[in-house]
């Protein structure tokens, strides 16, 4: 009688096994997809969730539908990259959804593009529209002003490269980009809105406006709060832009020509410890390259501005958000 | 990444008496902090992180006849994540779904019964209706990894055999195959099961299982949100225990764990019952 049982079992299980059992043998091998190496990988998760703030994990779940191999390729920040910004999964919310929509298509391209076919001569578009460019520094490669970490991620939709900064463009000119962050459209608190005005006051839109063969620039753009600070140190109180219509007209003039630099725009990967000089002002100093960044200090300065926001692509140039204003030799 | 819970087969390898029943209300709690993706499994659920899943059922069982043997069962689901509020504001998401899920309606046929000495086979057979009672949500994005279920209509064929020994330790299997309405992909279910019944005591251990025919994996091809339409299969052990307390009620309780699977969570589970007979 026991063999009956045991033989019943047996075959019951036998079925049960045959028929129905998952097992993830089943499909360990098989490739994830972007999406998903974003939500598995621990060091993914900012960008995870930006990609579902952003409203892209269904999109970089599935087949690129706009291009015919039915692939994307992805430059993916880490989550240390996200931390330079002061930026994690808990604090994505200081951004604008749409924003961080665009940041995550200029991160993306169509089709394959793998490490072997990245080159400092073929610049790589963006499902933004714009072009990144790589850059090699030091026997290292960059895309813009962010190291590429490791190359050729598989994904079943793709290829992941991995970048140690987050890349940023607003798609619009170094003029625009700035309203952009004074209008908040890229972080939900407007930003930028001093050095909006002191643009306007100082009547240099224009030169800073693209148009049909005119130059790129290298621009350094101070904070609200360095404004503020500069207020303080002046004697004066800068509370609201407006504010800085207490200083001369051509002394803020001076001041933010002293910010730009007429070399075609430069990312961080391609500034190097030394003296520039601005389109008006004094020789700018940049520090040593260290850690992706540079301090940049003004003949005025006490102490070097530090990048809080580096490697904004402008369609006029790159602006790199600085925590001092530049000052001359006023 | 809907819960193992809503897809049981939920009926034993026993027939009730003829106008014998039961009556019982049963609370379980499983939770879950890793995923079975394909092609890998993920520590944290996705902006939750971590789900737990109360439920409250209402079950009753009924004798018809010797042969025909009715259940039915209500339950009522909460269902939590455990997303931080920076998480829930940055995506208008909230950390709890809860409501009426689905009725379950079984009716079961003893086709055959062989007697030998010391021990029998019964064959039955089992036509089982789910279907929702309340209009939960299952369509909001990455919001319904916290649906309390899928909101389609199964019926449910499952074929058991079980193989009892007159000093009480049996053995029960089951097959089935269950039909699913609203782009939920039909599931083949099975279970073996194997234990003790006396009438001072009920234990068995098993081990059960879902396969979806079809569906899309969760964050691959083909993928759009809709996580009812995700294939879900899983392998799943447990225990079940039951003993008389006082008169003619009793108490069940029981263990559960996912073990391998895909698109769900490796849920571990509890219950505890009371139950009342006639």
């Amino acid at each position: 009688m026991k063999s009956i049982f045991l033989n019943t079992a047996l075959a019951l299980a036998l079925i049960i096994g045959f028929t129905s059992c998952e097992s993830s043998s089943d499909y360990e091998d098989e490739t994830p997809s972007i999406a998903n190496i974003a939500v598995s990988n621990s060091d993914f998760s900012t960008l995870e969730a930006a990609a579902i703030q952003g409203g892209l994990a269904i999109t970089l779940s599935n087949s690129n539908a706009g291009d015919p191999s039915g692939n994307f390729t992805v430059f993916a920040p880490t989550n240390d990259a996200f931390s330079r910004l002061g930026l994690n999964s808990e604090t994505l919310g200081v951004l604008q959804d749409g924003f961080l929509t665009n940041t995550l298509l200029y991160h993306t391209s169509n089709g394959d593009l793998m490490g072997s076919q990245l080159s400092t001569d073929q610049p790589a578009s963006s499902l933004l529209g714009l072009n990144r460019r790589f850059v090699e520094r030091d026997g290292e490669l960059f895309i813009n002003g962010s190291k590429i970490l490791a190359t050729d991620v598989p994904a079943s939709n793709g290829t992941v490269h991995v970048i140690d900064k987050v890349m940023i463009a607003t798609g619009g000119d170094i003029v625009q980009s700035a309203l952009a962050l004074q209008n908040a459209d890229v972080f939900i608190t407007p930003e930028l809105t001093f050095l909006v005005e002191a643009v306007l006051y100082a009547e240099l839109a224009e030169a800073l406006t693209a148009s049909e063969g005119s130059p790129s620039f290298t621009v350094f753009a101070p904070t609200d709060q360095a404004f503020k600070d500069l207020g303080a140190a002046l004697g004066l109180t800068f509370e609201v832009p407006s504010d800085i219509r207490q200083l001369p007209q051509d002394v803020v003039a001076s001041v933010l020509l002293n910010h730009v630099v007429n070399d075609g725009g430069k990312f961080t990967s391609e500034m190097f410890e030394g003296n520039t000089a601005p389109l008006g002002g004094d020789a700018l100093m940049y520090g040593p390259y260290m850690n992706g960044t540079l301090g940049i200090t003004g003949q005025g300065n006490q102490a070097p501005a530090n990048m809080v926001i580096p490697d904004v692509q402008a369609t006029n140039g790159v602006i790199h958000v600085i925590d001092q204003v530049l000052l001359p030799v006023l | 990444m809907s819960s193992a819970a809503f897809s049981q087969t939920g009926v034993s390898g026993f027939m009730k008496p003829a106008k014998e029943g039961v009556v019982s209300f049963s609370s379980s709690s499983e939770s879950y902090d890793k995923v079975l993706l394909v092609p890998s499994e993920i520590d944290g659920v996705p902006v939750f992180n971590e789900v737990s899943i109360n439920s409250y059922n209402l079950y009753g069982e009924y004798g018809l006849s010797d042969r025909f043997t009715i259940s039915i069962n209500i339950p009522y689901i909460q269902s939590e994540g455990e997303a931080t509020s920076a998480t829930l504001a940055e995506n208008g998401f909230e950390n709890k779904r809860d409501g009426l899920q689905d009725l379950s309606l079984n009716l079961k046929y003893l086709i055959k019964e062989f007697n030998f000495s010391g021990s029998s086979l019964s064959l039955m057979g089992n036509l089982g209706l789910e279907t929702p009672l309340s209009s939960y949500e299952v369509d909001e994005g990455l919001q319904s990894i916290l649906a309390i279920g899928n909101q389609s209509t199964r019926v449910n064929t499952v074929g058991i055999a079980t193989f009892k020994l007159n000093n009480g330790v049996f053995a029960t299997g089951q097959l089935g195959y269950s039909l699913r309405s609203e782009d939920v992909p039909d599931a083949i279910l099975s279970q073996l099961k194997i234990g003790y019944a006396a009438e001072k005591f009920y234990g068995d251990v098993f081990i059960g299982a879902q396969k979806s025919t079809s569906g899309v994996d969760i964050l691959g091809e083909g993928f759009q949100g809709f996580f009812p339409a995700t294939e879900v299969s899983y392998t799943r052990i447990g225990v079940n225990l039951f003993a008389p307390i006082y008169k003619d009620f009793g108490a069940s309780g029981g263990f559960s764990q996912i073990v391998d699977g895909r698109n769900i969570g490796t849920a571990t589970g509890f219950y505890l019952g009371l139950n009342y007979s006639f």
